[in-house]
């Protein structure tokens, strides 16, 4: 029994059917987008990781928490780190030191440092409380730099100086009160704990100066604000680690800039342009850099700035010059050579570069392209001098369609789409036909046939001016495919459908609020993009469901707000859309048939559907959820109104949580009814389209069971327990077919003996069939029998009990976590079926084919040669999650939140999707490519092999011939 | 009296891990060392990183630049520790956190380590991974950690399947070619070497393949036309004389039928 199995002898016990993918196919059946999220203003910088290097590269911890390297020539992810292990919604902090070889992160409770170049942890500190703030220690008394961070705990304030390279806390300040912790800054002396004291709305700020060497109090400073500083927003810039850190703040009007010189009391006030909406300081965060920052007010259409002095004898502010007033939005940036400050202006025709000491412009180039029409809303630069009036500047740009541009002395070097993360909604669409075929179509159908006729064969003759190119074009295409260039020789830059399916459109809804139409059959480039800014109400956009109607090509997305918006799938243009509030909050949205064609019925909050129109009524029985049951729904005619009645209503018992409801796709055909064995007997599969699972979890007892239900009658056809199971990890259903999947992480004793006990993550499968002997429909047969017409709300005559299906169950261990649970979809469902989930530890999309994963799998002893002949192999508890299932092989995919799954037209093939926080997609074929020649055959091998053959028979034609004549002749 | 000491003391000593397993925590360092699989752990990408799992709760860490992964604040428990590496495949571990039973090192916490199998009981452990120090790695990123639990590399990871590639090679390998090639050198070299016997031997050689069945593959068809594939000449057949259909069998069977006279 506890045969020590190293997983490599698992791997080869394992079917010898289980496709991987091959290497000439990636980047030609998939596509990746390795993606950071949206950078944020504050935690974006060029640096150079390595001292003796020029070269840097563009460091960001984005809006999700992705901190990340770029490399700046190339657009290329150097390196990158969830680092929360999963999907946060901003904040977070990011420094590098001046030359220092790694960058600090500070996010939610741990602060950690990171090899720069390699992206390789230094250290990781977790601490109590929450991270507000973190600064590097530019000058400290050894040759390294510290890193300064600040956590707010629950009443204290707690400030702790970091070991850079070591990790240790070399010594820490708790002040406990209930002050907001804002910001840690130092200059070469001291360092500054900058909080707001006093209650809401009326709060002044609080300025604790500490020792560098020991973190003792040395003063504290209050600064009035006569009720200016409301929040902690209100403050608008802490900092900059130069030798003279400010803070700055505005009256309520937005008409004043007050600015402190950190460690003195006075504070000094300066004018703002008129209807100034928001203002944002720049300043160098270097210590040698001069002590000059630049403040940037918006107003409702232009912008300007003023770039200010700080006296260091005297402390004083003045202001040296300012950058005018300009139409649009423009991004200001602040780069540092030496003790040298530039200031880069971003406009939307044109970059310029000055010098913080003086207005002269040092260079402005004119933005070439369009591709940074859109607002400028942040940028980062650096600026290099190469010879006394000659500068360079590239700035990494982040725009409002979130795009991240570089622009290299005003030409765009790259785009890379960080708008593409935070993906909540995802749908596939077909690419809409011709419209003009379409119309012409359906008016041949409407005239009578006489004209019909005519206006076809004319429609017909009008095409064949398209035959000359076409005929010009068959060498090229006969030379290109038997070359295997098919791919290049497409022109890629038009939406058109393909005989074999592959060309689909995905649309991508994120939680910014943007909406992006991908084209899967080539690579998923972005053929259209926008915002649906006028839709959504609050960012993050909470949609609750999207929808694909592929006749009319249109896709509708509706929010929790009740707000919605109609995009045509090809294009993006918005059809139509109501903002939110209009209508009542929305929970789920359903797709029901009704007299009136399908329609989408939106479920109010705790599955409260209003009356609507008798001719919508919806035929099915809709089931939704009521806070921690299911409820299943019928409508019932009420004069002009349909209401709804409920049918049943299902709550899990005891304590349980429902935690995962997995349904059934919509497209999800079942081929054959049937399952041969090898002694050629049939287990009739019990196909139920009206089911769907529930997983529900005590927390107490750490059981979770799942339920099979059916949708109509509300009926628990099959329940299972699993004890040990821990609430707080991923727990995922998929249902398909005859048989339903869940994944989850256990920990328990084994029931047929005490002594043995099991960890870890283990997935769960159960097959259903009709009965558990062949050749047998057990009560459905014989209801099959007498009349068809079976209904599961009106059971069987003489009834033997209702008709529950055989369940036959099995659960392994996987060798990670899996979550995200889909299954591959093909157009008729002829091909084997694999189950695919996102690998979350792996970084990558797994898929796992049924056959291993098969709960009829023999256990305790070897299969039979008819079980052979089935498919069943002998029970292996491990399932080994093989690098050879990784559909994204290599690629390293993180943060996937779901998976979609469309069929192509081919039998073999099924279109992958995944989103979340990286997009990848890839075309599987579980049961091997047979109905397509894939790029192992090789058309020229046939060819030379044909020509071969025919030289060998005209070479040999004659010498036969020759033999045979002499035969005759000779042996006479 | 007896009795009710030994019991206080069994209750103080079941006490003590709860206790402990209230307050303290501990941290846990597992380390990549080179080893034959993986000659060079710096090779590592950055995305390796490793977690300790158990009911309730999972610690994560990333990789660090000394090759090692830092747990911190581990409280007690019987955790899986996986590592998790987009090139290479590790063994898994048991790591068990537990109050010290030693004296000296009362309220502390010990961690074991021992290789474990999946799908197999969870007492079933392996070898211990016994603690090794962690080399003089200067400003490593171990702070406190001085000894690190090795972490095995079972193999590279392979993701892809290999293409059966084209060569001339596995053509001519191929049994069927290998027939026809061997074919074709008696079909050329025969005549020749027939035509350089001596008279005697030629004529005994073509006595001979009267009755040899290789007779209908080089004369074109045999004298037994039992089946009708036997009749069939493939030689003719190549050559693409079309008339040679019609007469089919007859022809075929008239050379061997002359050359018997």
């Amino acid at each position: 029994m506890h045969l020590p199995l190293s997983a490599l002898s698992v791997l080869l016990a394992l079917p010898a059917a289980v496709r991987a993918v091959f290497q000439d196919e990636v980047g030609h059946i998939d596509y990746h987008y390795e993606l950071l999220g949206v950078p944020q203003r504050e935690t974006t910088f060029f640096h150079r990781p390595r001292r003796q290097d020029k070269a840097s590269l563009l460091y960001t911890l984005s809006d999700l928490g992705v901190l990340g390297a770029v490399n700046p020539s190339t657009s290329s992810v150097v390196w990158r780190q969830l680092l929360q292990g999963n999907i946060t919604n901003g904040a977070g902090y990011l420094r590098a030191g001046e030359d220092a070889t790694w960058v600090a992160s500070a996010m939610g409770s741990s602060t950690q440092a990171w090899d720069a170049p390699t992206g390789r942890n230094l250290w990781s500190l977790d601490f109590d409380g929450r991270a507000k703030d973190l600064e590097i220690m530019e000058l400290t008394e050894s040759d390294h730099k510290d890193v300064l961070a600040l956590y707010q705990e629950e009443g204290a304030t707690v400030a702790r100086r970091i070991h850079g390279t070591q990790g240790h806390v070399i010594w820490e300040f708790r002040a406990v009160n209930d002050d907001i912790p804002l910001q840690v800054s130092t200059n070469v002396e001291k360092v500054f704990v900058v909080s707001l004291h006093g209650s809401l709305l009326s709060y002044s700020l609080k300025v604790t100066v500490l020792d560098t060497l020991t973190g003792k109090r040395l003063d504290e400073i209050n600064i009035g604000t006569k009720g200016e500083v409301q929040k902690p927003e209100d403050v608008m810039f802490v900092g900059a680690n130069s030798a003279a850190p400010i803070v700055a703040w505005t009256d309520n009007a937005m008409t004043k800039l007050k600015v402190n010189v950190l460690g003195h009391k006075n504070k000094q006030e300066f004018p703002l342009v008129a209807d100034t909406r928001s203002i944002e300081i720049h300043a160098p965060h270097h210590i040698q850099s001069q002590p000059h920052f630049l403040v940037q007010s918006r107003t409702k259409t232009a912008n300007r700035a003023d770039v200010f002095h700080v006296d260091l004898k005297t402390n004083a502010v003045t202001k040296a010059y300012d950058f005018p007033l300009l139409d649009g939005e423009s991004a200001f940036s602040t780069s540092t050579a030496g003790t040298n400050v530039y200031f880069t202006r971003v406009t939307p025709d044109e970059v310029i570069v000055a010098s913080s000491l003086s207005h002269g412009i040092l260079g402005r180039w004119p933005l070439k392209g369009n591709d940074v029409n859109s607002g400028a809303l942040h940028a980062v630069s650096e600026v290099i001098k190469k010879s006394e009036n000659n500068y360079a500047v590239r700035s990494a740009v982040v725009t409002d369609t979130d795009d991240w541009v570089m622009i290299r002395n005003g030409e765009v070097a790259w785009t890379r789409p960080e708008g593409l993360t935070g993906a909540v909604a995802a749908t596939w669409a077909e690419i809409p036909e011709s419209e003009d075929l379409a119309k012409t179509l359906e008016a041949e159908a409407h005239s009578n046939p006489l004209e019909a006729y005519i206006h076809r064969v004319k429609r017909h003759v009008d095409d064949l001016q398209h035959l000359p190119s076409w005929l010009e074009s068959i060498p090229v295409r006969l030379l290109s495919s038997i070359l295997g260039s098919e791919g290049s020789a497409k022109d890629s830059t038009t939406l058109t459908k393909d005989s074999f399916g592959l060309n689909k459109l995905v649309v991508l809804v994120t939680k910014r609020g943007k909406m992006y139409g991908l084209d899967a059959g080539h690579q998923g480039r972005i053929v259209w993009s926008k915002s649906a800014s006028e839709t959504p109400s609050t960012l993050p956009w909470d949609v609750k469901s999207i929808h694909a109607d592929d006749v009319k090509g249109l896709i509708t997305v509706r929010g929790a707000d009740g707000e919605y918006i109609i995009v045509k799938s090809d294009t993006g243009k918005t059809v139509d859309t109501m903002g939110p509030g209009l209508w009542p909050p929305v929970q789920s949205v359903a797709v029901v048939d009704s007299a009136a064609g399908p329609w989408l019925l939106p479920v109010g909050i705790d599955g409260k559907i209003a009356e609507v129109p008798l001719a919508y009524a919806p035929k099915q029985t809709v089931v939704v959820r009521a806070g921690n049951a299911l409820k299943g729904i019928t409508f019932q005619p009420q004069g002009e109104q349909a209401v709804e009645v409920p049918a049943w209503v299902f709550s899990p018992s005891g304590k349980q949580k429902i935690v995962h409801i997995a349904t059934r796709s919509a497209h999800d055909p079942i081929a054959s009814v049937g399952r041969v064995l090898g002694d050629r007997s049939v287990l009739y599969k019990y196909l139920n389209p009206n089911t769907l699972v529930v997983a529900a979890i005590d927390e107490g007892s750490s059981t979770m069971t799942h339920y099979l239900l059916d949708t109509v009658s509300g009926e628990v056809l099959t329940s299972s327990a699993h004890r040990g199971v821990d609430p707080n990890k991923d727990i995922s259903c998929a249902i398909s077919e005859n048989w339903f999947a869940c994944s989850f992480f256990g920990q328990y004793t084994v029931r047929d003996s005490d002594t043995q006990s099991v960890k870890g993550y283990q997935l769960s499968i159960t097959d259903l069939y009709e009965s558990d002997i062949s050749n047998d429909r057990g009560p459905l047969g014989e209801a099959l029998g007498d009349d068809a017409n079976f209904s599961p709300v009106d059971p069987i005559e003489e009834p033997t009990g209702p008709v529950i299906p055989a369940a036959v169950s099995k659960t392994f261990m996987l060798s990670g976590p899996i979550k995200s649970l889909a299954v591959t979809q093909t157009r008729q469902g002829i091909t084997s079926r694999q189950l695919l989930a996102f690998a979350s530890d792996a970084h990558s999309i797994t898929g796992i084919p049924r056959m291993v994963i098969d709960p009829r799998r023999v256990v305790g002893r070897d299969p039979t040669p008819a079980e052979l002949e089935e498919g069943l192999s002998k029970y292996t508890a491990l399932v080994d999650l093989d690098p050879r299932f990784m559909i994204t092989h290599e690629r390293d995919v993180i943060g996937v939140k779901e998976i979609i799954a469309a069929p192509a037209n081919l039998e073999s093939t099924s279109l992958i999707f995944a989103y979340g926080l990286d997009i990848f997609g890839t075309q599987m074929t579980p049961s091997l490519p047979f109905d397509i020649l894939g790029k192992g055959f090789n058309k020229v091998t046939l060819i030379g092999t044909v020509l071969a053959l025919t030289a060998g028979v005209m070479a040999l034609g004659p010498m036969v011939r020759k033999k045979q004549i002499n035969m005759r002749w000779y042996s006479s | 009296m007896r009795v009710s000491f030994s019991a206080a003391a069994a209750l103080l000593s079941a006490l003590q891990p709860l206790l402990a397993s209230a307050l303290a925590t501990t941290a846990v360092t597992l380390a990549i060392p080179a080893q034959p699989h993986l000659p060079n752990p710096h090779a590592l990408p950055p995305s390796t990183h490793a977690t300790l799992s158990t009911l309730y709760a999972t610690y994560s860490a990333p990789l660090s630049a000394a090759n090692t992964f830092v747990f911190r604040n581990v409280t007690p428990g019987s955790y899986l520790a996986d590592v998790h590496c987009a090139t290479h495949a590790f063994a898994p571990l048991r790591v068990d956190v537990v109050a010290s039973s030693a004296p000296e090192k009362l309220g502390m916490l010990s961690v074991q380590a021992w290789e474990t199998y999946r799908g197999n009981d969870w007492d079933n452990k392996g070898e211990e991974a016994k603690e090794m120090a962690l080399g003089g790695t200067a400003g490593s990123s171990v702070a406190t950690a001085t000894a690190a639990l090795p972490v095995r590399c079972l193999a590279p990871k392979q993701y892809f399947m290999e293409r059966s590639s084209f060569s001339v090679m596995s053509i001519l390998k191929n049994p069927m070619i290998l027939l026809a090639m061997v074919s074709m050198g008696i079909f050329f070299l025969m005549p020749k070497m027939v035509e350089n016997m001596d008279p005697e031997m030629r004529a005994e050689f073509e006595e001979q393949q009267k009755n040899n069945p290789m007779a209908s593959l080089m004369g074109g068809g045999g004298q037994q036309a039992a089946n009708p594939m036997g009749n069939f000449d493939m030689a003719a057949f190549l050559a693409g004389s079309s008339n040679k259909k019609d007469e089919g069998g007859s022809a075929a069977a008239a050379p061997a039928g002359k050359g018997k006279k």
